[in-house]
């Protein structure tokens, strides 16, 4: 047995830790977005199924393996498969580079940022092609929504990335998370607060979250994207949703909030409460602001967030230059 | 990162070789039937995601080199920005319902597309078959340190003017459509 026989073992262990991962927050953030927008509408949520309805998403998950998959009429049957298919897997690999502690990463690289990124554009492919694919005029404008809304949010939130990129001289976010200490004024909130307010604004047009998740638009486009799709077609989109949500949470976790780090010791444990946290937020914002108008949506971005993202790169240059 | 990959694993030369060419060989499958689906497919938006398949394998290629760098930037940009982009035009032009938009092609058109292919192949072939001492033995892994500064000292002409045909390139984008915003 050779000692790098060992690097083989360990991917294939992170690979299937992290489906595990991804399943997992999947079944509790359904659970908790329905339980939170209970409480937030004055109402007690799934409440048959289980002690205050905690086995209703593992229900849910049931219902959806086992339902008929129903083809569109005249659809184009191989990208109709290749969508949803698309959607999550590119989400795995994605998931390999992130320290969840000082020592648990998948893998070491110094591209892990790059990695993510070169990745996360799969998504909007997926989006358009399962849209296009239905031969249905509501996916089709919600995948062309998709598209205008993930190109355009995409460019802020790498310029906020490349700020504290900049900052710490690398794209490696073993590295980040190590530069970041353990008290919350040592994090990087503190010393780029602009680039973290441009990030938790991309972050819902990223995933396509309330108040901009123009692409789904329940009222206007019935169900956006996935329209035509039932049983595991839709339920590997809803999946990519929750671990885009979970993914941007961990990204936003490790650039600014830092990371692993936390006072009493630096572990798994405070990746996951910080992650948790931004989850919860995203929810709460959900379920708080009503949807945006599309125009308002790429406003917000080419005239405030472009420019700020840019102004913000610059003047990190700047000062980093200076010191 | 598969060259690493593969050194990672430290086995004999032979069982290194074959690994090697394998993953070579299924690279070039997947850019050569990509390409295929991209030039015949009468669907434009299968041939879209040819297209994206080729891309793919050209990453593949790009790590292979050891240079991980270029191989997520090609993903990055061609299959993240360029394909969305191209995806954005078709569903500007006029859609069918079967998605077919292309008659098949005349028997001129078959020709002039077989000339196009075949010059280059029957300028350049012999010279890459005569000429393959090109690579190195095992591919030299380029820090991302050293990439940059590269850019910025001793390649800096070739990589500005680059940035030159960008600005060009997205002026007359802006300038075509203030003129029809003008007219309005």
């Amino acid at each position: 047995m050779d000692i790098n026989l060992l690097v083989v073992i360990k991917l294939l262990v992170s690979l299937t830790l992290i489906i595990v991962l991804v399943v997992a927050n999947s079944v509790i953030m359904v659970w908790l977005e329905r339980k939170m927008a209970g409480f937030i509408q004055r109402r007690p949520g799934p409440y048959e199924v289980g002690p205050h309805g905690i086995f209703q998403t593992i229900v849910d998950s049931v219902k959806l393996l086992t339902k008929q998959i129903i083809l569109p009429g005249n659809c184009d049957r191989l990208l109709f498969f290749l969508g949803p298919i698309l959607s999550i897997f590119p989400m795995f690999l994605m998931f390999l580079v992130i320290p969840f502690s000082p020592w648990l990463t998948g893998l070491k690289t110094e591209l892990s940022l790059l990695l993510i990124l070169a990745f996360a554009g799969f998504e909007g492919l997926a989006v358009l092609i399962g849209g296009w694919a239905s031969n249905n005029k509501f996916s089709l404008i919600g995948a062309a929504r998709a598209v205008s809304q993930t190109v355009a949010y995409e460019i802020p939130l790498i310029l906020a990335f490349l700020a504290v990129a900049f900052q710490h001289g690398t794209l490696d976010l073993v590295a980040i998370n190590a530069a970041q200490g353990a008290w919350p004024w040592q994090w990087n909130i503190v010393t780029q607060p602009l680039a973290f307010l441009i990030f938790l604004i991309c972050m819902f047009g990223e995933t396509n979250r309330a108040p901009f998740d123009l692409p789904e638009g329940e009222s206007e486009l019935t169900g956006g994207y996935h329209t035509e799709y039932s049983g595991m077609g839709f339920a590997l989109y809803f999946l990519a949703e929750y671990t885009s949500m979970l993914l941007v949470s961990f990204l936003g976790t490790i650039f600014f909030l830092g990371g692993s780090e936390g006072p009493g010791g630096a572990g798994v444990w405070w990746t996951f409460l910080k992650t948790g946290g931004l989850m919860i937020f995203i929810i709460w914002v959900r379920w708080t602001y009503p949807r945006v108008r599309f125009d308002q949506l790429l406003n917000i971005n080419w005239k405030w967030l472009l420019p700020l993202g840019l102004l913000n790169l610059w003047l990190t240059a700047a000062i980093m230059k200076v010191l | 990162m598969t060259s690493q990959f593969l050194m990672a694993l430290s086995l004999p030369e032979a069982a290194h070789n074959i690994l090697a060419y394998t993953a070579f060989t299924f690279y070039i499958v997947l850019i050569i039937s990509g390409g295929l689906v991209a030039a015949l497919s009468r669907i434009l938006v299968r041939a879209l995601v040819g297209l994206a398949v080729t891309f793919l394998g050209v990453a593949g290629l790009y790590l292979l080199l050891a240079s991980p760098f270029l191989a997520f930037m090609q993903l990055l940009i061609y299959v993240g920005a360029i394909c969305i982009l191209i995806f954005f035009a078709i569903m500007l032009v006029k859609n069918t319902g079967s998605g077919e938009e292309m008659r098949l092609p005349g028997l001129g058109q078959i020709t002039g597309a077989l000339i196009a292919a075949l010059t280059p192949l029957a300028l350049f072939g012999p010279l890459i078959v005569l000429n393959t001492n090109g690579t190195a033995e095992l591919p030299i892994i380029t820090p991302l340190m050293e990439i940059g500064s590269g850019l910025l000292s001793y390649y800096i002409l070739p990589f500005e003017l680059i940035s030159i045909v960008l600005l060009v390139a997205m002026t007359g984008s802006i300038f075509l459509a203030w003129d029809k915003r003008f007219k309005k």
